[in-house]
């Protein structure tokens, strides 16, 4: 941990101050998190009236549990897409953003407002335009020959809350690629050009490679974002469904500890979501090192 | 752009008007579908363009409200969201620039401890520990107030890391002139911390106050009272009528004006708002 | 005003590093002393010391006759002026001299009256309201120093005031530190690793190195009575020649080259010290001094070559005449003799 020189001397201000985030950190935080391990060993008898310690039992059934390993399928092609379409819809416009000398800063407006749109009311608004009766979309595919339906069809479902999320997630993606495009010196492309590469091979052998410790870092951002803030579009859209389709695993936390009331069976899926962060948040705080360096 | 192409040019000229045309489009849609009467949702297809209805829509919602669907008067739940917004955002501020100083301008012990404990609230998102939190604030008795919806999700690693970073740039001597000035440290925070610290807390604000507004999951679980509604949860209720289709033209005149504050704040502050995302990041 | 007096003054870092070895060291009321040595030399501890930034492992500071180690930097009556100015970059220039006073619940008209004179002495009345980001590098050193008068203290502490500074500014600003001191008479104390820069400024000049203070005394008794071949070899530039010889019968001798004659010592090897402005040359194709290039300095030239293997820099007037080899001769008053074992001087 980085330290500096100067400091103040004092035995008791340096808690003061720490003590209103540290309280919240440990009663908000650390306790549930620590109840969520300790429940995640026990199971409640159907009465709520007595619980008994059952080892790892909750985390085998877990794991045999056929529901689940799909919540982890769904989570993972859910992530994936959502995280493939809007890194590479988000690179084709800030290349475009970085290409165009007038108007740029009204395109950037134009472009990131949507971060500030809550998931939930984005998952509303394309429910909205999928909706099978009265949906535009749905309509427009009708005349191509397609039936709709995202509450009976599993990969409709899928098709909509990969766009709601996408939609939301473009405008954060894109800053961040604009602000990698604009950090690489002009000098190096003039250099390239001199060299005889066109802007497409300049694109693909001087660009692309610059901007690839933005990518991998949108990439593991999008995957955290995915996995656990887009509970919201879940919930006012599909609501897992239909058939568990869109049955995320920080959404199956949630409908089996509050609407199943499967207590310990929701907290072991807790714990094993903490470890998904860790690791996440391990990777990508990997990755910042490795950033310093370019 | 290094070489005169036209043509790629007008290409990306293209892209990027098309992008503006579909990432506005759903908002539009929603626009429209709030100025219309209900009944124009009964025939089949959504129009494209403004209706004339919106005056009693929008009068409707901050009126009344619905009462069949459960959801109060659009004011109240807009006020609700925007006590939220600010108690997140102020909250997560104060309690972050205090912990940020005492970790970078004091040597103590258990100062490594204070720092990693923050540090793991990181991996400890809402979502996964849903079950166990709504069960603390149960206990506490917060669930339905104010202080239930906000004081839970204060703790901020991102805050008090992104002050952390910004008072290691500042210079020792500084620090060591305003002790020779006689300034204390609760004068230097005051004096000199606080005012160098403040394009970093406005970009953090317009962060944290979208971060506020949006939340969704959390009012949803610990208000039951309808005055303590927010507008984003408020929409997730009038869209979960039983048996029926939503009255369309009232969840998307909610929708819109759920969106209008935060969009809003990032529009006008673009510039605080891009520091802010980006720094977040560091 | 008051006198500074540093008794056995330690400082040992955490991680063991030594980096002020028991200095003594007697600062009277109104002097201007300088502490002059290398980097890491532990000067800048030293004087960090004296301001309470640094804690005192072992020894005593006393301001003014009282023990002060225990003191905070405020409760020391000593004012400061950082190498990077450390100006509170959100306020005026007003603001910034007045931050201290207030603090110390000065009234205002007092501190009002103290910002006008302090601003007059040093230019700055039309610069009160800027803030710094819009002030120049020499404007910003300025403001610093203002910000040490107005406090009216006990003494002023320096510390490198002038490294950020470019080459013309640098001199340009020595000057007026050295009229302000004046002017002001005000105890300061000055850490530099400019030679230049301390022997001008000093009244008494304090060469340290390795923690230790290694001679003090006015800057012209260093120069010319270096006690060891560090403060030799520290202090003049171009710097002082210093090399192995050995006396033989009062003759200096470096190989078989005699330097000067009369030499007042009994005779054995020694390291020997000469100015380049004490060495006289003159073309001689036997001379024992061998020519490798020559610098231009426009009003002198500096002839640097070797003698008996080792090198040696000669300062001769642009008229002499310059040749491959060349015979070398020096006044034995101008010659100066130490220990090769410890590096003291001898006689």
């Amino acid at each position: 941990m980085q330290s500096r020189r100067a400091t103040f001397r004092s035995r008791w201000l340096p808690y003061v101050l720490l003590a209103p985030q540290l309280l919240v950190t440990f009663v908000f935080f650390l306790w549930p998190a620590g109840q969520a391990v300790r429940q995640s060993f026990l199971r409640e008898d159907p009465f709520g009236l007595s619980t008994r310690f059952v080892g790892l039992d909750n985390y085998t059934r877990l794991l045999q549990d056929p529901g689940y390993l799909n919540s982890f399928q769904v989570t993972l092609v859910f992530s994936v897409s959502v995280a493939a379409l809007s890194i590479g819809l988000a690179l084709l416009l800030a290349v475009s953003a970085d290409r165009v000398i007038r108007g740029h800063r009204s395109y950037t407006t134009l472009l990131v407002w949507p971060y500030a749109v809550a998931p939930a009311v984005a998952g509303v608004l394309w429910w909205f335009m999928f909706n099978p009766t009265i949906g535009i979309l749905p309509y427009l595919l009708d005349g191509l020959g397609y039936d709709w339906n995202d509450r009976l069809k599993a990969g409709d479902a899928m098709i909509l809350v990969v766009l709601a999320s996408a939609w939301k997630q473009v405008s954060y993606n894109f800053l961040f690629f604009l602000a990698g495009l604009q950090a690489i010196p002009q000098s190096l492309r003039e250099a390239a050009a001199i060299d005889g590469a066109g802007p497409v091979k300049r694109f693909v052998t001087i660009v692309f490679p610059l901007l690839s410790p933005t990518t991998f870092f949108l990439l593991v951002v999008n995957v955290t974002y995915t996995m656990f803030e887009t509970f919201a579009v879940i919930d006012a859209t599909t609501g897992g469904g239909p058939a568990q389709a869109t049955n995320i695993l920080v959404y199956k936390v949630y409908q089996d500890g509050f609407i199943g009331l499967n207590l310990g069976s929701s907290a072991a899926q807790s714990v094993v979501l903490m470890g998904i962060v860790m690791a996440l948040t391990f990777i990508q705080f990997r990755f910042i090192e490795r950033r310093v360096q370019y | 752009m290094v070489e005169h192409r036209p043509v790629l040019t007008a290409l990306a000229h293209a892209v990027l008007i098309l992008g503006v045309l579909a990432v506005a489009f759903p908002v539009w849609l929603a626009f429209v579908a709030s100025t219309h009467p209900s009944t124009t949702f009964l025939s089949g297809l959504v129009p494209l363009w403004p209706g004339d209805h919106w005056r009693e829509t929008y009068g409707q919602m901050f009126g009344t409200g619905i009462s069949t669907s459960g959801a109060p008067p659009l004011g109240l739940m807009m006020g609700n969201s925007l006590i939220m917004a600010l108690s997140i955002a102020l909250g997560k501020i104060a309690i972050s620039i205090l912990s940020a100083f005492a970790i970078v301008f004091f040597r103590f012990p258990f100062r490594h401890l204070a720092f990693w404990l923050i540090f793991v609230t990181l991996m400890l998102p809402v979502e996964v520990r849903i079950v166990p939190t709504f069960k603390v604030v149960a206990d506490l008795g917060m669930l339905n107030s104010y202080a239930g919806l906000a004081v839970p999700l204060i703790a901020s690693a991102t805050a008090t890391f992104l002050f952390r970073q910004f008072f290691l740039t500042i210079p020792d001597e500084l620090v060591e002139a305003a002790r020779i000035d006689g300034a204390g440290p609760l004068k230097f925070f005051r004096d000199i911390l606080l005012p160098l610290s403040r394009t970093n807390m406005a970009a953090l604000f317009v962060i944290l106050f979208i971060y506020g507004w949006n939340q969704y999951i959390w009012p949803l679980i610990v208000t039951t009272d309808e005055r303590l509604y927010t507008v984003v949860m408020g929409i997730k209720r009038m869209v979960d009528v039983a048996d029926a289709e939503p009255q369309w033209n009232y969840v998307m005149a909610t929708a819109t004006l759920a969106m209008l504050p935060p969009v809003l704040v990032v529009v006008a502050m673009q510039r605080l708002f891009v520091k802010g995302l980006i720094e977040q990041e560091k | 005003m008051a006198a500074i007096e540093l008794e056995t003054l330690g400082k040992v870092y955490p991680g063991g590093v030594e980096a002020v070895k028991g200095v003594d060291l007697a600062i009277g009321d109104g002097e201007f002393v300088v502490l002059v040595g290398p980097s890491g030399c532990g000067k800048s501890t030293i004087l960090r010391m004296i301001a309470g930034l640094e804690r005192v492992t072992h020894g005593e500071i006393r301001i003014g006759g009282a023990r002060v180690n225990e003191r905070e930097p405020a409760e020391r009556d000593i004012a400061m002026v950082f190498q990077t100015y450390a100006l509170y970059p959100h306020m005026s220039v007003r603001q910034n001299l007045a931050y201290g006073l207030r603090n110390r619940r000065m009234p205002k008209a007092e501190i009002a009256r103290r910002i006008a004179t302090a601003a007059r002495i040093l230019q700055l009345s039309d610069l009160l309201d800027r803030k710094p980001r819009a002030l120049s590098g020499g404007q910003r050193q300025r403001v610093a120093m203002g910000r040490a008068i107005v406090r009216e203290p006990a003494a002023f502490l320096f510390d490198e005031p002038l490294s950020n500074l470019d080459a013309k500014l640098r001199i340009h600003m020595r000057g007026e530190i050295k009229q302000l001191h004046r002017r002001l008479g005000t105890t300061s104390v000055y850490v530099t690793h400019d030679q230049l820069e301390a022997m001008t400024l000093a009244d008494r000049l304090v060469v340290v190195n390795g923690g230790r203070i290694e001679q003090q005394g006015a800057p012209l008794d260093l120069y010319r009575h270096p006690a060891t071949t560090f403060v030799a070899g520290f202090l003049g530039a171009p710097a002082m020649n210093l090399f192995d010889a050995a006396v033989e019968a009062g003759a200096l001798r470096v190989g078989d080259a005699v330097l000067a004659s009369a030499v007042a010592h009994p005779g054995g090897r020694v390291t020997a010290g000469l100015r380049p402005e004490a060495l006289r040359l003159s073309p001689d194709a036997g001379g024992a001094f061998h020519l490798d290039y020559v610098e231009e300095l426009g009003g002198a030239r500096l002839l640097h070559g070797r003698i008996g293997g080792q090198a040696m820099v000669a300062q001769t007037a642009v008229e002499a005449p310059v040749a491959e080899r060349m015979a070398l001769a020096t006044d034995p008053a101008d010659l100066h003799l130490f220990d090769p074992a410890t590096g003291r001087r001898l006689g």
